[in-house]
């Protein structure tokens, strides 16, 4: 009896699997058909609606205007990071009917919650929603998903359908977005900087006598050393759950490269070796020094004890923390937001380069039934400056106001908000705010003079990690650098035998296999270069 | 088969209203928990967005081997079990001892409030928790250095010791779930014939003596049955708990990573669901097992108590 329910129960399962099988070949079989519904489509004559369009569009896409046809009106679905403010209804209605009469088409957005990005945006490619555009990053996992097919290819749509948008783009991010020499992504057109170091209260240390400007580690320690002794309340290192920047902001300040390009990687290069090799913290010769100075400064009690448990993640923005290491964006908006403090900022990043451009980019998915017209809407989105405005900052009097020299202040932050789609950014159309110090514009010209597409890290910023060959490896390295380098880096374990049981961990998850690997594409790279 | 056919055909005609009443049930076990199964076969996948869970090309054991290749997959398999038998022992037997007290509370004002106290924690979800735990045990402003170091003691960092996470961890969890757990057994206390209890009081047995020999035996099923059912959750580490109380703290994961958190810290930071899937049906394959031998020795000592 019980063989024979077994065998019932076997066999409906596989009646199950077998029925949700043929919903998905159904899918695959009418894929191709629909690619060529659309291919006789473009070649038909551009219907009378596309009319609306200003002679300015027409000129400068004379070549792929005509074909995009605008007859069928479309809502593309957006999905980005953040939460709809309250008030934004207002601005997509404006926004909908400038689409409605230029493309023809209406956009509706759909926000992911920083609360729930990790689980949900993996989730977004594998549901099989039809949507057309998302956000990508690095720490969305861009390049893991586009290897496994989540992403539409975009080397013939992108320059066909946004053309003033890929005219604009640099050689070096048409080639950041490339994974193997396949585009996966539209990088956005905003120029960023690897600058990374303390940022800082002044208005604290300027009665004790420290009036000089911070520019290596002694005088951070100096300043925190005065925080500790005079406001015994605060912490004086802003630390939390996340780990600690302290280490990335050590090696940049050394010059060393890290060749995912991001924060909390644990293989670097010397950018001026002419064959870099990878190394790891552990074969780096200054990081004995570096353990040494983080626990001296634990000792010192500059940050919590716990901090890893720790998830308040806003200690500078509440005043608890007068110091953060962080990037130079971060910078610029705590002196806005709180001009009292006297806001200051060292940048520790000595070879400075131009982050990725697609440290923030867009992806079409490839569920999407109309990319032709969300790369429209796309290239209206990124190239032109009255609609770019309108979506990222709102409505001018209703959500911001300029002031004299053009900078920006946003008003009734309770309803609006600048938008999180950081994607669409275009450096030619972002406004200062009001209150941006002197110091960024100074720091900024002084980068730009510094950077050399050839030379020292900037050379690497193209490199693109594919890690799918030592997946397994890969995300054991990972867990293990979490759990050791972590407490060893804040200076919770002893620096060398600590260094001793972190090298032999990650040894065990397999990190020569992942640094052959690596080594073997860094090499090829470099080659490819000559 | 065919004689088994024609029986149920037969068994379907005679009580046709029965099954009827049954179908809904039967509907939102086959969809909820069988039809996802099929989804197991990720495991043996290496799955791609564009090809789909059915259209994805075979790997083999190739999505194990994460769990296993650097040591790791047996020590946060201990550690799963480990958590959840002592989790399972204190927090079952809290809730039989509660049980037992609030039954023999005989003013029912004090009952209702008792018991409703003990029930109170279970609605506080533990990102709450976490935040508790953290403000008493953190090394500058915790409450337990505070206490410490106002009676002239020596602080204490918690956070780097890592063999008293278990007792934390144990009692945090016990504080949680006792007054919850505790329901089912008041239920079956209630159910105990109250003749039994006069007839030994007329005997003289004092109220231990009641408590030995009528309350504990009488519910002796119910405690089976939920010590079954929860054995079948053995190998599943309650994720969120140990998340929101160790958080990212390295120094912890020896003693407090169980699978459900290495799981998840190691595929937030690369998103392969084929290595989540064979994390998964690892854990299954293990409570399939455990739940069977259990079973089967309830079965050996008295059928009556077994589940199936």
């Amino acid at each position: 009896m019980k063989k024979k329910l077994l065998s019932i129960a076997l066999a409906v399962a596989m009646v199950m699997s077998a029925l949700t099988g043929c919903g998905n070949t159904a899918d695959q079989k009418a894929k191709p058909k629909e690619e060529k519904e659309e291919t006789t489509a473009e070649s038909e004559e551009s219907e009378p609606g596309a009319e609306g369009e200003n002679a300015e569009t027409e000129e400068a896409a004379a070549t792929t205007a005509a074909e995009l046809d605008l007859s069928k009106q479309v809502e593309i679905v957006m999905y980005y990071l953040g939460t709809e403010p309250a008030g934004q209804q207002v601005i997509w209605d404006q926004l909908n009917e400038i689409l409605l009469d230029r493309l023809n088409c209406t956009l509706k957005v759909n926000f992911i919650s920083f609360a729930d990005y990790p689980n949900k945006y993996p989730l977004l490619f594998s549901s099989g929603e039809e949507f057309d555009i998302a956000y990508t990053a690095s720490f969305l996992n861009y390049s893991s998903l586009a290897l496994k097919g989540a992403f539409m290819e975009l080397d013939e749509l992108w320059p066909m359908y946004a053309p003033k948008n890929y005219a604009l783009a640099s050689e070096t991010a048409k080639k950041q977005a490339k994974i193997g020499g396949v585009t996966y992504c539209i990088p956005s057109l905003n120029r960023t900087y690897s600058a990374y170091g303390p940022i800082y209260r002044k208005d604290l240390v300027e009665p004790y006598g420290f009036t000089k400007e911070i520019e290596n580690f002694e005088d951070v320690e100096e300043y925190l050393d005065i925080i500790k002794e005079n406001y015994p309340e605060m912490q004086p290192l802003s630390i939390y759950s996340m780990g600690s920047d302290v280490d990335d902001c050590f090696m940049y300040y050394n010059g060393m490269y890290p060749i995912k390009g991001s924060q909390n990687d644990f293989f670097w290069i010397d950018p001026t070796e002419e064959n870099p090799q990878i190394i790891t913290y552990y074969e780096y010769e200054k990081t004995p020094e570096f353990l040494e100075m983080m626990n001296r400064w634990n000792e010192k009690g500059f940050y919590p004890k716990s901090a890893l448990s720790d998830t308040d993640s806003k200690k500078f923005n509440n005043g608890i923390a007068p110091m953060l290491m962080h990037n130079v964006d971060n910078y610029v908006s705590s002196a806005v937001n709180n001009p009292e403090w006297d806001v200051h900022y060292a940048n520790f990043a000595t070879d400075i380069s131009n982050l990725s451009f697609t440290q923030d980019a867009m992806v079409i998915s490839n569920t999407s039934k109309n990319p032709e017209r969300a790369l429209a809407l796309w290239d209206l989105l990124t190239t032109d400056e009255e609609v770019f405005d309108l979506f990222y900052y709102g409505i001018e009097g209703t959500s911001y106001e300029l002031n004299e020299k053009d900078e920006i202040t946003m008003i009734d932050t309770d309803n609006y908000s600048t938008s999180s789609m950081w994607a669409v950014r275009n450096s030619e159309y972002l406004k200062n705010s009001v209150g941006t110090p002197d110091h960024y514009g100074e720091l900024k010209d002084e980068w730009n003079a510094y950077i050399k597409e050839d030379q020292g890290a900037q050379k690497y910023r193209s490199f693109v990690v594919d890690t799918t060959a030592v997946e397994t490896e890969y995300s054991a390295c990972l867990n293990t650098h979490q759990q050791y380098w972590w407490p060893l880096e804040l200076g919770y374990t002893d620096s060398e035998e600590g260094l001793k049981e972190y090298q032999s961990m990650m040894e065990a998850a397999g990190i020569e296999k992942v640094r052959e690997e690596l080594q073997r594409q860094l090499d090829e790279y470099v080659a490819g270069l000559q | 088969m065919r004689v088994h056919f024609q029986n149920f055909r037969k068994e379907l005609k005679k009580n046709k209203a029965l099954f009827l009443m049954a179908l809904p049930a039967v509907l939102i076990v086959l969809v909820f928990s069988y039809l996802p199964m099929s989804g197991l076969v990720l495991a043996f996948k290496e799955y791609r967005y564009n090809k789909g869970v059915f259209g994805s090309d075979w790997n083999g054991l190739a999505n194990f081997r994460f769990l296993f290749s650097s040591g790791v997959g047996w020590k946060i398999t201990q550690n799963t079990i480990f958590y959840n038998l002592i989790n399972l022992v204190t927090s079952q037997g809290l809730a039989i001892i509660i049980a037992v007290i609030i039954s023999e509370i005989k003013v029912i004002p004090y009952k209702k409030i008792t018991q409703s106290v003990i029930f109170f924690p279970y609605f506080i979800s533990w990102v709450i928790v976490g935040t508790f735990v953290y403000n008493i045990f953190n090394y500058e402003t915790g409450l337990l250095n505070t206490i410490i170091t106002g009676l002239g003691g020596e602080k204490i960092n918690v956070y780097s010791i890592p063999w008293v996470w278990p007792i934390i961890i144990c009692i945090f969890n016990s504080w949680k779930w006792c007054g919850y757990n505790s329901v089912v057994y008041i239920a079956a206390v209630t159910g105990v014939d109250a003749e039994c209890y006069e007839a030994a009081e007329i005997d003289g047995a004092n109220i231990f003596q009641r408590i030995r020999y009528i309350t504990l035996p009488g519910i002796r099923a119910t405690v089976i049955t939920m010590l079954l059912l929860n054995v079948g959750r053995i190998l599943r580490g309650d994720f969120e708990m140990f998340y929101q109380i160790v958080g990212n703290n390295g120094q912890l994961f020896d003693a407090t990573d169980v699978i459900d958190t290495y799981v998840f810290r190691s595929l937030t930071t690369s998103a392969n669901l084929g290595m989540t899937a064979a994390a998964t049906f690892y854990q299954s394959v293990l409570c399939f097992i455990i739940i069977m031998t259990v079973n089967g020795i309830v079965k050996k000592i008295d059928k009556d108590y077994a589940l199936f």
